[in-house]
């Protein structure tokens, strides 16, 4: 039973006019996706809101844009003007739902239509194959001797849900502005990408570090016309025989600083080793990001002068040692003791995991350092010989676990201490009777 | 003709000349609290200086060296108002156990390992962390380095603010080194045994922890 069809909102209560362009010439996929692309691009300069439709058509919210623009008339001419610029002719139409717009517009109506209550009347024309439905459903419209969508929209909605399916009656509650269809704003794919060629050829790190600045300068000039930062940087370094050398540089968080970017690179570049002397440059920025509210800094860092964040002083330990010489540790709830601690490389300020639900003594002893194979330990079974060189201290503690994947212990476990003195973790395997050192307490 | 006498304004205006009153009964910086009495009771100020270069020297690990520290730096980063301060462990000899660690209250969304390749790398990292002025505490653990190499270290430490901990062999003992305090470890018999080499501000001596 689908639900109940909604009202239909007045006039004043529609906040938005969509104007749907249909690209009539784009049929093949491949290259509509580009081409929508530019023309999305193109249509930001009308409106803050563009959507892509796939695969010819695209979506614009205009309710602001009219008082620009002075009339719908106006914006239609520009709106043309740049599709005919760009080499491909669209049908418009203005409604106030997105579909009804897309209908109308794939019929090739340059209609406005702004009172939701005049949508019935005007889709009423419209042949049904606008809606762009598949083939099979609108073989059994025209069976059942609907052509237009006047026709449709008398027929029961119950009936029509159990024949169509859900979605179309979805599609007609939307296309009448009975519900809200939110859509996704196209945003625009941007990198920065600049190459410079040098006068001469550059041969040191230290001089290929100052040659660098102009085109880092341009880079951040342009991360801030667009409020945006950086999380990645390539640069590629272009060599007259030798291959290019190209340079991952990442940040720990997004940013688009000068003086940060100029640190990491500078200190990516110590590490490098030069095979054959520079000719050109060229920087190549990740996917532009917004900036948090945290990463603007409006008085360029005058409060904590010569002070970094933690960001900061992470990079460039990153960059100079590599990525993976910097990590945090992280505790798991796991009761085999070399299963319940883990490395961390993203560097987020997540809230530690409680330790809660190990269901082992919390007060259990565990030592500061674990080692990543446990040792065996001379001596078998509870021989004097191990008593001679260990004291056993604290314990036993039993940890029983993981027979589920194959990788089950069953374990005494120990605070031990040697004759000279280190105080150490060890166990005793229940099967071997055999005894392992597995952490030392520092 | 009878010498004449320096007056004592002129005595102390000499740089050569350490008044030991000024420098016990003031110190410097806040201290951390050791949370071992008899340590405490040791140190100027009552605990580990912060903004300084701390150095304790032990042959074998598992004598409670971290031990000694991790109170501190607990109730550090509990303590911290805006930010919580970094803990940076710089070339641990193993890997450290973040339960261990969660068990004594250290945050570990603030705790970061740092595996440098080779010793200069590790001393660079150091210097790096604790003059960055966002950590509580840069540990860093060595095998030998030189003279010039701790000093920048103690200065990157007192302009960062934060504590510096160098762990080295036993072997370093009769080196001068300028750390502001240097501790040798050893292993009694059921004691560990601190001996304190070197404390500004205070008086060499030893101290046994049960």
């Amino acid at each position: 039973m689908p639900a109940p069809a909604p009202q239909t909102p007045g006039a004043a209560q529609v906040r938005q006019l969509w104007y749907a362009a249909v690209f009539p010439q784009l049929s093949s996929e491949q290259r509509s996706a580009q081409v929508l692309h530019r023309c999305a691009r193109y249509a930001q300069r009308f409106t803050s809101f563009v959507s892509i439709d796939p695969p010819n058509a695209l979506l614009l919210e205009i309710k602001g844009s009219l008082r620009l623009f002075g009339s719908f008339e106006h914006l239609c001419v520009c709106l043309d003007a740049g599709w005919n610029e760009l080499g491909i002719p669209a049908y418009g139409a203005a409604a106030p739902s997105t579909l009804a717009a897309l209908w109308l517009a794939r019929c090739g109506e340059r209609a406005l239509i702004e009172d939701p209550a005049a949508l019935t009347g005007r889709l009423a024309e419209l042949p049904i194959a606008c809606t762009a439905w598949n083939a099979d459903r609108l073989r059994l419209l025209r069976a059942m001797g609907v052509a237009r969508l006047g026709e449709l929209l008398r027929l029961p909605r119950a009936g029509l849900a159990r024949r169509l399916g859900e979605d179309a009656i979805l599609d007609l509650d939307v296309a009448l502005a009975r519900r809200p269809a939110p859509r996704r704003a196209f945003v625009p794919r941007e990198r920065f990408r600049d190459a410079f060629d040098f006068e001469t050829e550059i041969e040191s790190v230290a001089g290929l570090e100052r040659a660098i600045e102009p085109v880092l300068a341009r880079c951040v000039r342009f991360l801030r016309e667009r409020q945006a930062g950086v999380q990645a940087l390539a640069l590629r370094l272009r060599h007259r025989t030798a291959p290019t050398t190209g340079l991952h540089l990442g940040l720990a968080s997004v940013t688009g600083e000068y003086r940060r970017l100029r640190d990491v690179i500078a200190q990516r570049l110590l590490r490098l080793e030069l095979a054959a002397p520079v000719r050109a440059v060229e920087l190549i920025s990740g996917p532009l990001e917004r900036l948090s509210a945290a990463s603007l800094d409006a008085f360029g860092g005058l409060g904590n002068a010569g002070r970094d964040s933690a960001a900061q002083m992470i990079e460039r330990l990153r960059a100079r040692l590599g990525d993976d010489a910097v990590y945090g540790v992280s505790p798991i709830a796991e009761h085999r003791p070399e299963a319940a601690s883990r490395r961390v490389h993203e560097l987020r300020r997540a809230a530690a995991p409680a330790v809660a639900g190990k269901g082992g003594d919390e007060s259990a002893p565990r030592p500061v350092w674990l080692l990543g194979e446990p040792l065996l330990l001379s001596g078998r079974e509870d021989s004097c010989s191990l008593r001679r060189g260990l004291t056993l201290e604290q314990g036993p503690e039993r940890i029983e676990s993981g027979w589920w994947d194959g990788k089950g212990i069953a374990r005494d476990y120990y605070v031990a201490r040697r004759a000279h003195g280190a105080r150490i973790w060890v166990f005793q395997e229940r099967q071997s009777k055999r005894w392992y050192l597995h952490g030392v307490f520092a | 003709m009878p010498r004449e006498i320096p007056s004592l304004a002129d005595i102390l205006a000499d740089a050569r000349v350490w008044k030991l009153k000024d420098a016990s009964a003031a110190p410097p910086q806040p201290v951390w609290s050791t949370g071992k009495s008899a340590l405490d009771a040791r140190l100027p100020g009552g605990g580990w200086p912060t903004a300084s270069l701390v150095e304790v020297l032990l042959d074998d690990s598992g004598l409670g060296e971290v031990q000694l520290f991790l109170p501190a730096l607990a109730a550090c980063q509990h303590q911290a108002g805006g930010g919580v301060p970094w803990l940076i462990w710089v070339a641990p000899p193993h890997e450290p156990y973040a339960p261990a660690l969660a068990q004594q209250g250290i945050d570990l969304g603030r705790f970061l390992v740092v595996r440098p390749e080779s010793a200069t790398e590790a001393l660079w990292a150091a210097e790096q962390a604790l003059s960055s002025g966002v950590c509580g505490a840069v540990f860093l653990w060595l095998k030998g380095t030189d003279d010039r190499w701790l000093r920048r270290l103690k200065l990157a430490a007192e302009a960062g603010g934060a504590l510096g901990v160098l762990f080295r062999p036993e072997r370093h003992r009769f080196e001068s080194s300028p750390a502001s305090l240097r501790v040798l470890m050893t292993r009694g018999e059921d004691a560990v045994h601190l001996e304190l080499l070197k404390v500004r501000g205070g008086r060499p001596g030893s101290v046994d922890l049960r």
